[in-house]
């Protein structure tokens, strides 16, 4: 079945408008706004609940002269990714309403929440490479304000700018992976596309033409790495995965939306929908590798943090990297990885970061090492974290259990098939599943034993912010029964046909799926088995595991935070860039801006081949050569002025010859204005000259000779643009038009609407015929004037504010 | 604060002072003259905007930006030599609030003026004409639409410079 255009734009349009008024809003209501906002998102997650079980495509046109067209792409995996992030939209906007309640910047934090939730719809429907692209740094962008929600903090700033340099510097690796594979598309498919999925021209359905094509332009591994390094940087995947840790500065409802739900979903996601399109042994390889280290170093990472939300940001870079690594496997076990631990994970983590808000709410400390025994004071909390917890350790019968499952299966499955060094893909999982059991053990044990001394009288926490994550435990809780259930014989139908077409989404062809209890001794069985036992029996040494890893990550070499951090600060303390281009000098900023402008153009021109016309003829009229005469005299006796007021003075003589010079070409709009202006001008400078010192002061002989090379270099660029321009004839010149439709027609009616109707063909041009034009540039006027206020006359208020 | 509308704070001599005085309403009307005969002549929005922000460019540099805010504006005027923000009698709104007003005023008449077009399911920015016969003195009328989107660009160049000029004048 078809999908609607009408809801798909809805939903996109949906979070943008309700942002939008959002400021507005929360002037009137007040905090409550956090209900508005649920409700935007509840509205969201029902049109595309009611897009359930269509597929397809729908289009509209949104740059025709580049043929770019925002196409919506409805199938399984987009339906899953836009569920999830409406759907955990709404209970964080609810959650957000109590726990916002004493924070600052109410109106900025729903306003950006929005404007990433509509981008991460964007992402999830988009069926163009371009519109992927652009909602895709759109997320990024949000997550920055969101990540730097506190604005006056260093940390929150480091963090926020670390989450920002690196997912948008992904973002650029991915878009030429894009331009890549759009111009081979050209090679390939007759014209060049960017439509990724649901036509016949698409990349998608054309996938084994399309590795071809790449494949004999040696550009396979290159888009396969670079698509990879966007994802990568998104997801968090070693060793990108720096920024994920930094990026809890952020309030935690937006840890639990952005950096554990949805925004880091958008990686695998991305690989999800690329998997029909390059899925080869090379991808395998690349993406099973990078996901299963991910998946181990991460959880180690894990292991180590003290601090519970950072704990549970290593384990969202490690459970991505099992997404990622079922996605890079090709049987079709990894398919049902990736698609069943998408959903698995965006229950139990978004659940658990809940949870750790509600302990550094109501306890008042994130660290594991203060806090104990809560679950006397926080029953509801405690049941939601245990469902929770289990899930994410891969204990029977919670939900992630089933996927790791497959992950197992997957991985030997490869093994098998493969034999020699892929048997380490198996070895890998298993060792880092232990870690993942290791510390979900512990974050579940903060909640045993006694509580501590420390800990004052823990509230219970508000309605809004038990619920959400209730309900998320509820919904984890019922897709772990279905596998038992399964077992017995009654299936989860529904959830498992969801899956199954999700499957067939990234690339698995009719496939069945379904989960359930392992009733037979199966390799995968084994390895889960081998997981829960290794890690029950060294939870014991916890503490003396914990303290291994800080020593061996305290080594510079091997933290990637090092090299992050070497560079920045290389690139603060450094006088290359500050010495030569930022010197805060304008005579410097003209140098490198004129040089750049001119070069560009002058490239541009050898570029496109243009041929400067020769020029036929230089007669004149004698009025016209006294005229520009003056004109170059005074140019040149500007150079030459003593003063100040001498300068102008002469400079105003060559703007006047330029008036009297539109006069004999018989332009006298064009007079009128050059004379007003350069009377303004003079006045301007008259103003200012009091100001300056009266003479200019000595001049050495190197900076004369290096401006006065620019000063030619722009000369002859712009001699050069004026010639290329004005030689070029169109073949149907415009101007008779204007000549037929300015005026007044001899015969008219008491209204004209075809005709301008005025004697001046100027001025018609200009509020008529290019009307838009003239729009444009008093947009620019006023834009001027603004950015005016704000530096000159605003620049002392943002440093005491 | 002393109603004396006389410039305090320049030292422009006599001749220039009375000039500026005779002058400036002749470049205001000749402004006013432009943008109205615009469509049929020249002139237009653009060139009698710059010619309005002549004339108060120079009541600025003869008379001073005081002369301007309390005469021109009535406006309470602290010298800003004074240091700034200590409490909140000096912190008025600046005067280029006042020409912010013009150019969005001028910018919202000339997307207004497309948006009338649309109105009538003509594209954006369509102009039409009207002619009106028989108007006492005039006779003969011919009203173009473009003369409000021509008075949007006029507002906004006369808003616009003058914010400039104001910020950078007070500098």
């Amino acid at each position: 079945m078809q999908p609607s255009q009408g809801v798909l734009l809805a939903v996109l349009a949906l979070p943008f408008l309700a942002a939008a008024v959002t400021p507005l809003l929360y002037r009137v209501v007040g905090e409550r706004v956090a209900y508005f906002a649920a409700a935007v998102a509840a509205g969201a997650f029902a049109l595309i609940a009611s897009q359930f079980g269509t597929h397809g495509t729908v289009s509209l046109q949104w740059i025709p002269a580049l043929d770019v067209s925002l196409a919506l792409y409805v199938d399984g995996l987009s339906l899953l990714l836009g569920l999830i992030v409406s759907g955990v939209g709404v209970l964080i906007f609810t959650y957000s309403g109590a726990y916002m309640h004493d924070e600052p910047g109410k109106a900025k934090y729903y306003t950006t929440l929005l404007v990433f939730m509509g981008a991460m719809l964007g992402v999830a429907f988009a069926a163009d490479l371009l519109a992927l692209f652009v909602f895709w740094e759109l997320t990024s962008v949000s997550s920055f304000i969101l990540i730097g929600h506190y604005q006056d903090q260093d940390d929150s700033q480091y963090a926020a700018r670390k989450a920002m340099f690196i997912t948008v510097a992904g973002g650029l690796f991915m878009l030429v992976g894009f331009l890549l594979l759009y111009t081979v598309s050209g090679d390939v498919l007759g014209e060049a596309t960017f439509r990724l999925v649901g036509t016949e021209g698409a990349l998608i359905e054309n996938a084994g033409a399309m590795q071809e094509g790449l494949r004999s332009a040696g550009l396979f591994v290159p888009v396969v790495v670079l698509i990879g390094i966007g994802a990568a940087a998104k997801s968090a995947q070693v060793p990108l995965h720096i920024w994920l840790p930094n990026a809890m500065e952020a309030p935690t409802p937006v840890s639990a939306f952005l950096h554990s739900a949805t925004m880091v979903k958008a990686g695998v996601y991305l690989v999800g929908r690329f998997r029909p399109l390059l899925g080869t042994p090379e991808w395998e390889l690349f993406f099973a590798t990078l996901g299963l280290l991910t998946m181990t170093v991460a959880a180690i990472l894990a292991v180590a943090a003290d601090d519970i939300k950072e704990l549970l940001a290593y384990s969202t870079a490690s459970h991505l990297g099992l997404i990622i690594a079922g996605f890079g496997l090709q049987s079709v076990y990894g398919a049902e990885t990736g698609a069943f631990h998408i959903l698995n994970h965006a229950l139990f983590k978004a659940a658990l970061f809940l949870v750790a808000g509600i302990v550094a709410h109501e306890a008042g400390t994130r660290l594991l090492s203060e806090l104990g025994g809560l679950w006397r004071a926080l029953p509801i909390t405690a049941a939601v974290a245990a469902i929770a917890a289990l899930g994410m350790a891969g204990l029977p019968p919670f939900n992630g259990f089933y996927s790791k499952e497959l992950l197992f299966e997957a991985t030997y499955h490869a093994a098998e098939h493969a034999g020699g060094l892929w048997w380490l893909l198996p070895a890998v999982a298993v060792f880092g599943s232990i870690f993942t059991f290791l510390y979900s053990i512990r974050f579940l044990s903060l909640f045993a034993g006694e509580k501590p001394e420390a800990i004052e009288h823990v509230h219970s926490p508000p309605m809004a912010m038990l619920a959400p994550p209730v309900l998320l435990a509820t919904l984890a809780g019922i897709v772990g029964l279905g596998g038992v259930s399964a077992t017995a014989g009654i299936h989860l139908g529904p959830l498992e046909h969801f899956i199954e077409r999700v499957v067939e989404a990234v690339g698995a062809s009719e496939p069945h799926f379904g989960y359930h209890l392992p009733t037979s001794l199966t390799p995968a069985a084994g390895m889960s088995a081998i997981t829960i036992v290794v890690g029950a029996v060294t939870y014991p040494f916890y503490g003396r595991i914990a303290a291994g890893v800080q020593r061996l990550i305290a080594i510079d070499p091997i933290r990637p935070n090092f090299y992050y951090d070497g560079l920045v600060s290389w690139l603060d303390r450094t006088t290359i860039v500050s010495g030569t281009v930022h010197t805060g000098r304008l005579r410097t900023y003209a140098t490198w801006f004129f040089l750049a402008v001119a070069g560009l153009a002058i490239a541009g021109y050898s570029g496109a081949g243009v041929v400067f016309p020769a020029i036929s003829s230089l007669a004149a009229e004698p009025a016209m050569v006294i005229v520009l005469a003056v004109a170059v005299v005074a140019a040149l006796a500007v150079t030459r002025a003593p003063s100040h007021i001498a300068g102008v003075l002469t400079l105003s003589i060559l703007g006047f010859m330029v008036a009297i010079f539109y006069i004999l070409a018989s332009a006298p709009d064009l007079a009128l204005t050059q004379l007003v202006i350069e009377t303004l001008v003079l006045v301007l400078f008259l103003l200012i000259l009091d100001h300056l010192p009266e003479f200019y002061g000595e001049v050495d002989r190197i900076r004369a000779l290096r401006d006065g090379a620019v000063s030619a270099v722009v000369g002859i660029t712009v001699f050069l643009t004026v010639l290329v321009s004005t030689a070029a004839t169109p073949g149907k010149p415009i101007a008779q038009y204007f000549i037929e439709r300015a005026g007044v027609p001899a015969e008219h009616g008491s209204t004209l609407l075809d005709f301008g109707g005025g004697g001046n063909i100027v001025n018609v041009i200009l509020v008529d015929f290019r009307a838009f034009d003239t729009m444009g540039e008093i947009s620019v006027i006023a834009m001027a004037a603004l950015s005016v206020i704000t530096l000159i006359a605003m620049r002392e208020r943002g440093e005491t504010q | 604060m002393s109603a004396d509308p006389r410039p305090t704070d320049s030292d422009t001599t006599i001749i220039a002072q009375t000039s500026t005085r005779v002058v400036v309403p002749i470049i205001l009307l000749v402004a006013i003259a432009l943008l109205l005969q615009g469509h049929n002549l020249p002139g237009g929005g653009f060139i009698a905007g710059v010619l309005t922000v002549t004339g108060f460019a120079l009541i600025y540099i003869i008379y001073g930006l005081r002369y301007v805010e309390q005469g021109l504006l009535h406006r309470t005027v602290v010298p800003r030599s004074l240091p700034a923000g200590d409490d909140e009698s000096q912190a008025g709104p600046p005067i280029s609030k006042e020409f912010g007003e013009i150019f969005t005023t001028g910018l919202a008449l000339a997307a207004g003026s497309g948006l009338v077009a649309m109105a009538f399911d003509l594209p954006f920015l369509s102009q039409g004409v009207l002619f009106v016969e028989g108007l006492p003195l005039y006779g003969h009328v011919e009203f173009a639409s473009a003369l409000a989107f021509d008075l949007g660009v006029y507002l906004v160049v006369v808003g616009g410079l003058l914010t400039i000029l104001a910020v950078v004048g007070a500098e």
